[in-house]
């Protein structure tokens, strides 16, 4: 569903992402995890087509994000680690807003059941401002979901959320892959993304520098019965 | 601590000269630099360094020269606008503000182990260098005679602003404190208030006691002067001295005038020091939420204003993009500006309309109403479009989720202007409206009823297609310019500052009024030929059809236009946005 190939992400002479490929099918969770300034962030950018690869290809479902943005961004959802809401719609017309961009026809019971399973109920006509963080953050994550979306990227899905909204997030982007989407999750909390993915990606200045499941890079890193954390640390370790 | 302070305040100022002085390797804001440089040499140094014409006989005079031959009359006039500052921050509701702090001096300065005391100290040491540099600006605007006036003005000037400060920085703490005391606290509260109101009433009855005498003074230099006289003695000028003291000093003849003042304005600045230093109020966290507000501020400006109401229409689940992002810029606009308000000002404008019509034929009212519609339309298809930024300006702030959305750049565009377009649109068209009905109650123009009807029914119609296509060919290029130069543009409440960004605007504005001369060219080019042919073969000069045809050729250019600079936000990238300062 996601291919990502050869991906190179040049900001002026500095290579923030280099050479990098990676796949992520249809019903796999995929964490994307890395040191800071490893190229995570340009990594999801650019597969979301907020900023162009210097070079490399991208596509999502076989549609080019650069040369078909439109019908690649049709199937895509990107939460971002900020929540960045319009000050002046409600939640509700958030959503609406959504539902139009993406052309979702059957829109009010969606938007229902996703005000319902994220908890945002009673919430409907709160402007942002009258929203906690973590309660932003629940909007932005109802309007990626709201056109069922084939390929979903999180950014720090859990920043902002109480311990009962982590777990209703965890459990929403575990059902999420076990519909059939494709979902990169990019996140600092490792036993997250130990206890979620089906795979991980580790990144290290721009490279990828180890790929697979977890009980995997354990074998490859000689550490068995040790944990991602572990290996996390020794892999880019060595490669920094 | 002062030491830590200097450092902090000397470090902070170095490393931004070097980040701005950095960023001049960039074509984007070195050309910004050259061009706002050469504008500030040409509006202020060379006509300092070439001030000896004020000196010639029949020269232009510089600024501080013309004030000077108004003689004792401008620090008259100084002191009573430093009085009126003073009596302003005491009463208008809108200066009651916290001492402002920056977020990273809250989360750094507010936890350490400083006193109040070392807290504003340190507040007055950094504003030091803002206040320096703004007399030495307004010293170059005045253009003294000679070095020795310059430095008397800048120090002058300098004192001046210092002590508006410190001012400002005790009322601050007054209010604060008064607000925290426990007995008496209603007195208290009012307590400054009631001085200040005594002091401007103590004024008023001084005036008021030769009243017949200034109301029959032919103009107002000599109300000014007489007032002058009557301000200088007594109680009035007992209130006044302060502000008289300050404001002579940048304003020395001479400087033994200069040093005759100082000691005056010296004891000021120390009474206002102690009076600061002396108000122990507790202003921490009045400080950091106002930081927060303005941070807040700079990325949702208006958030705090927000309030919900009903949307302008209900939107269809499916159907064009661009009616999505209309009606989301539409809420926004219902969301800050009340359509109550809009149709009680609406009943009022038709009244006074009315009541014009029917008490006035040759003019009066009337004609006054319809040159103001006249005006505010041409204010509104002239400026409108850079007033309102209800558009992509706006929204390049959340260019990350824009660009998530699959639409083209094109249709955003036109989602994006479709709001601004429609509401300056529906303005202007009832200003002419109303511009139509008023116009035959003051011209007074001979000839039939029919022809008057006539002609304004085709004026009008001409400037109903016209407007539209105006509006939107201005959105189009300040939206195009912010496609173009993202960098350059002003993104929320934000502003880029220094030379280069002056620059940058100056060189926004000059490109605006060339890409506008260069679309409407056209525009005119076929209009005037459909003309001139009606005419040719007619002898008619026809209004509606030029303006048809020129509207609808302006309505094309802006087509072909979104179109290209859709695909040019397509390719754009969101660290062009975010690199803005």
């Amino acid at each position: 569903m996601i291919s990502v190939s050869h991906l190179t992400k040049l900001y002026g002479t500095f290579r923030a992402v280099d050479d990098l490929s990676f796949t992520v099918g249809a019903g796999e969770v995929v964490g994307l995890i890395g040191p800071n300034g490893a190229g995570k962030t340009s990594t999801l950018r650019s597969i979301v087509g907020i900023q162009a690869p210097s070079a490399g290809t991208i596509t999502i479902g076989g549609r080019d994000i650069v040369k078909e943005p439109v019908e690649a961004k049709r199937q895509l959802a990107f939460m971002a680690d900020e929540p960045q809401l319009f000050e002046y719609l409600t939640v509700m017309e958030h959503l609406r807003l959504t539902g139009r961009i993406y052309q979702v026809r059957d829109l009010e019971p969606k938007a229902a059941a996703l005000i319902k399973e994220l908890e945002l109920g009673g919430k409907e006509k709160s402007l942002p401002s009258e929203l906690s963080r973590g309660m932003k953050q629940k909007v932005a994550i109802a309007c990626g979901l709201v056109h069922d979306p084939a390929a979903l990227l999180f950014d720090e899905p859990l920043t902002g959320l109480d311990p009962l909204g982590i777990r209703h997030m965890k459990e929403t982007i575990v059902s999420r892959g076990r519909a059939g989407a494709a979902v990169i999750v990019s996140s600092h909390l490792l036993h997250l993304v130990e206890e979620i993915c089906t795979r991980v990606v580790i990144i290290n200045r721009g490279t990828k520098v180890a790929d697979g499941t977890v009980a995997e890079l354990l074998a490859q890193a000689q550490m068995a019965g040790s944990n991602l954390e572990e290996v996390f640390l020794k892999v880019t370790a060595h490669e920094s | 601590m002062f030491g830590t302070f200097l450092y902090l305040t000397v470090c902070g100022g170095r490393n931004r000269l070097r980040v701005r002085l950095r960023r001049l390797r960039e074509p984007r804001y070195l050309i910004g630099f050259v061009v706002g440089a050469a504008y500030m040499y040409f509006a202020f140094f060379a006509r300092a360094f070439h001030s000896s014409s004020a000196r010639r006989p029949g020269g232009v005079p510089t600024p501080l020269a013309a004030l000077a031959r108004f003689g004792a009359m401008v620090p008259f006039v100084a002191s009573v606008m430093l009085f009126g500052f003073a009596v302003i921050a005491w009463l208008w509701p809108g200066s009651r503000r916290p001492i402002e702090f920056t977020r990273s001096e809250v989360q750094f300065l507010f936890p350490a182990p400083l006193t109040r005391r070392q807290l504003l100290h340190y507040k007055l040491l950094r504003s030091q260098l803002a206040l320096v540099f703004g007399s030495a600006i307004a010293t170059l605007v005045l253009r003294p005679a000679t070095l020795a006036s310059s430095w008397t003005v800048l120090v002058g000037l300098w004192i001046v602003l210092i002590a508006i400060r410190l001012y400002s920085m005790g009322v601050s703490l007054t209010r604060a404190s008064l607000g925290q005391a426990g007995a008496g606290r209603l007195v208290r509260r009012w307590l400054p208030i009631a001085i200040v109101i005594g002091a401007v009433a103590a004024l008023g009855v001084t005036a008021g006691r030769d009243w017949a005498r200034l109301s029959a003074l032919s103009g107002p230099g000599d109300v000014a002067d007489d007032l002058r006289r009557m301000w200088s003695v007594g109680i009035a000028g007992a209130i006044l001295w302060p502000f008289a003291v300050l404001a002579r000093l940048p304003l020395a003849a001479s400087p033994s005038e200069f040093l005759g003042a100082l000691p005056g304005a010296i004891a000021i600045l120390a009474l206002s020091y102690a009076w600061v230093l002396q108000a122990d109020a507790s202003f921490e966290e009045a400080s950091a939420d106002r930081a927060e507000k303005v941070a807040a501020s700079k990325i949702a400006p208006r958030t705090a204003a927000a309030r919900v109401m009903p949307t302008p229409f209900s939107l269809a689940a499916t159907g064009r993009a661009e009616l999505a992002i209309m009606w989301k810029n539409l809420i926004s606009v219902g969301r800050f500006v009340s359509v109550r308000t809009l149709i009680r000002l609406l009943v009022i404008v038709f009244a006074v309309v009315s009541a014009s019509r029917s008490g006035s034929r040759n003019g009066g009212l009337a004609s006054l109403l319809a040159t103001l519609c006249a005006v505010l339309i041409g204010m509104i298809v002239l400026i409108g479009a850079q007033m309102v930024r209800n558009d992509l300006r706006q929204d390049l702030a959340r260019l990350t989720i824009l660009k998530t959305w699959p639409i083209r750049g094109a249709t955003l565009m036109r989602g994006e202007l479709a709001a601004p377009a429609a509401i300056l649109t529906a303005v202007v068209w009832l200003l002419i409206v109303a511009e139509l009905t008023l116009i035959p109650y003051f011209s007074g123009q001979p000839g039939s009823i029919f022809g008057v009807v006539l002609d304004r029914l085709s004026y009008g119609a001409a400037a109903i297609m016209l407007a539209p296509a105006l509006i939107l060919v201005q959105l189009v290029v300040t939206n195009g310019i912010a496609v173009m130069f993202p960098a350059w543009i002003a993104i929320g409440s934000s502003r880029a500052r220094g030379i280069d960004a002056m620059g940058q605007r100056l060189l926004m504005m000059a490109g605006l009024l060339v890409s506008l001369v260069l679309a409407l060219l056209p525009a005119a080019l076929v209009a005037g030929i459909v003309g001139f042919s009606i005419y040719w073969t007619t002898q008619i000069i026809p209004v509606v059809l030029p303006a048809a045809v020129a509207a609808a050729v302006v309505i094309a250019e802006c087509w072909v236009a979104i179109e290209l600079l859709g695909r040019v936000l397509d390719r754009t990238d969101v660290n062009s946005v975010e690199a803005t300062e």
